[in-house]
């Protein structure tokens, strides 16, 4: 079953004004890596940015495996950027 | 066709369009609201942009229908074993042959023959003998100037700040530093170095390629002979030789535009209003060219934010990061307000906009 990922106004504006992406991946480092924003979640050495939080099912994958956490199908995976700044 | 002013913003890019006098302009909404637009730039008919964003990192992002659409650059990376890592995109110029050149920190180069779809960093850049001699400055150690001479096939130039002014003869192989006579003050051991010099933005003139000027950390200078040696301004009428951009004209080596700071530690406009100085005599004299300027001030001009138009008589754009633009219509006799209350403002490029 696909997953949803849900994306800031800012990066859907980069993923051609889409908002939402179904997507059957294994994983969210798998479900991240498809999007067409991948170079924006994604550092040049491929590690996620620092201040690029990711929650699935409303729990920070930091704290359930990281980008290596399996996803069963059907979660929402929610990308946030880091409350910071001006 | 009309003239455009692009202004790169910390929350997007706005486009001011004019009318023939150059004296009304329109504020179009922005475009890539929310990222920081170090610079912008018009080349045959593409937009192209260096956005930066503090969670998404650096991007070069081009369009071909004016803003609506947008494609980001692919790969754009340092190599692994350079240990670098891509810190900021700050301009973009365009080179010959389709070549177009980008500038970024850590003191970066890179060069694109696909239209901005792909960048190649400049290896020799990155691994030039003097780099362990660069320090960033404020904003980062930033290549924020590219320049290509308009004779010489195989010369170009970059700034970079603080690592001083390279010339290339072959393309961008290779890179001599070029800063003898420009002083680094601020290095009381050896104030003239052969690198390390805090240049704020250099430009070749166009019609005399030969002659570069540079705005520095330490003065404003002049070269005669491309970058080999330079001759400190001062002493001429500037308040100051400490600012960050400038600006020249198009025709008229001898013409030059700076906006001096009161000094490097407190970087607002000298004297407590924003004062534009103008020499018609190759540096040898400066006078105030501020009417319809702000007379009471206290302004940030930062290293992109002067541009000139190659009109008859020549524009001179200038934007501040309290939001406002202003246009010189008539090589700085008078000055109007184009726009005001945008977001700090980074950078200003003139275009040609139908």
């Amino acid at each position: 079953m696909a997953v949803t990922v849900v994306l800031p106004r800012l990066l859907a504006d980069q993923a051609g004004g889409q908002k939402q992406f179904e997507l059957e991946v294994p994983t969210v480092g798998a479900a991240l890596r498809a999007l067409p924003v991948r170079d924006l979640l994604f550092d040049e050495r491929d590690e996620l940015r620092p201040l690029v939080n990711v929650y699935v099912e409303g729990a920070d994958i930091r704290e359930r495996g990281g980008l290596e956490a399996e996803l069963e199908g059907g979660e929402t995976i929610r990308v946030v950027a880091a409350i910071a700044g001006g | 066709m009309g003239l455009a002013i692009l202004v790169g913003t910390r929350k997007g890019l706005f486009v001011l369009r004019g009318d023939e006098e150059r004296r009304s302009w329109t504020v179009d909404d922005p475009l890539l609201a929310g990222w920081d637009i170090f610079h912008a730039i018009r080349h045959d008919g593409d937009l192209y942009v260096a956005a930066n964003n503090f969670v998404y990192g650096a991007t070069v992002q081009r369009s071909s229908d004016l803003g609506k659409t947008w494609e980001r650059s692919e790969g754009l990376a340092l190599p692994e074993d350079s240990e670098l890592t891509l810190e900021k995109t700050w301009h973009v110029e365009p080179g010959r042959n389709g070549t177009l050149w980008l500038g970024g920190a850590p003191g970066v180069l890179f060069r694109s023959e696909d239209k901005g779809a792909t960048w190649a960093p400049v290896r020799s850049l990155i691994e030039h003998p003097t780099r362990e001699r660069w320090n960033p400055g404020a904003g980062g150690m930033c290549t924020h100037s590219i320049q290509i001479d308009p004779e010489r096939e195989q010369t170009m130039y970059v700034a970079i700040s603080a690592a001083g002014v390279f010339r290339s003869d072959d393309g961008g192989e290779t890179w001599a530093p070029k800063n003898k006579g420009t002083a680094a003050d601020f290095m009381p051991d050896d104030p003239f170095p052969e690198v390390g010099q805090c240049v704020h933005k250099l430009l070749v003139h166009p019609a005399k390629p030969e002659r570069l000027w540079q705005q520095n950390h330490c003065g404003v200078y002049r070269s005669d002979d491309r970058g080999e040696n330079w001759e400190r301004l001062e002493d001429n009428g500037l308040p100051t030789g400490f600012g960050f951009p400038i600006a020249l004209h198009p025709t008229d080596p001898d013409v030059a535009y700076v906006v001096p700071n009161g000094d490097g530690e407190n970087r607002v406009t000298a004297d407590g209003r924003l004062g534009v100085y103008k020499t018609t005599d190759g540096g040898q004299s400066w006078k105030l060219a501020s009417k319809g300027l702000p007379e009471q001030a206290w302004a940030v001009v930062l290293r992109e934010n002067m541009a000139y138009d190659s009109l008859d008589p020549s524009g001179v754009y200038l934007g501040t990061q309290s939001g406002s633009v202003f246009v010189s219509p008539n090589e700085g006799e008078e000055w109007i307000e184009a726009a005001s209350q945008l977001p700090p403002i980074l950078s200003v490029e003139v275009a040609e906009w139908q």
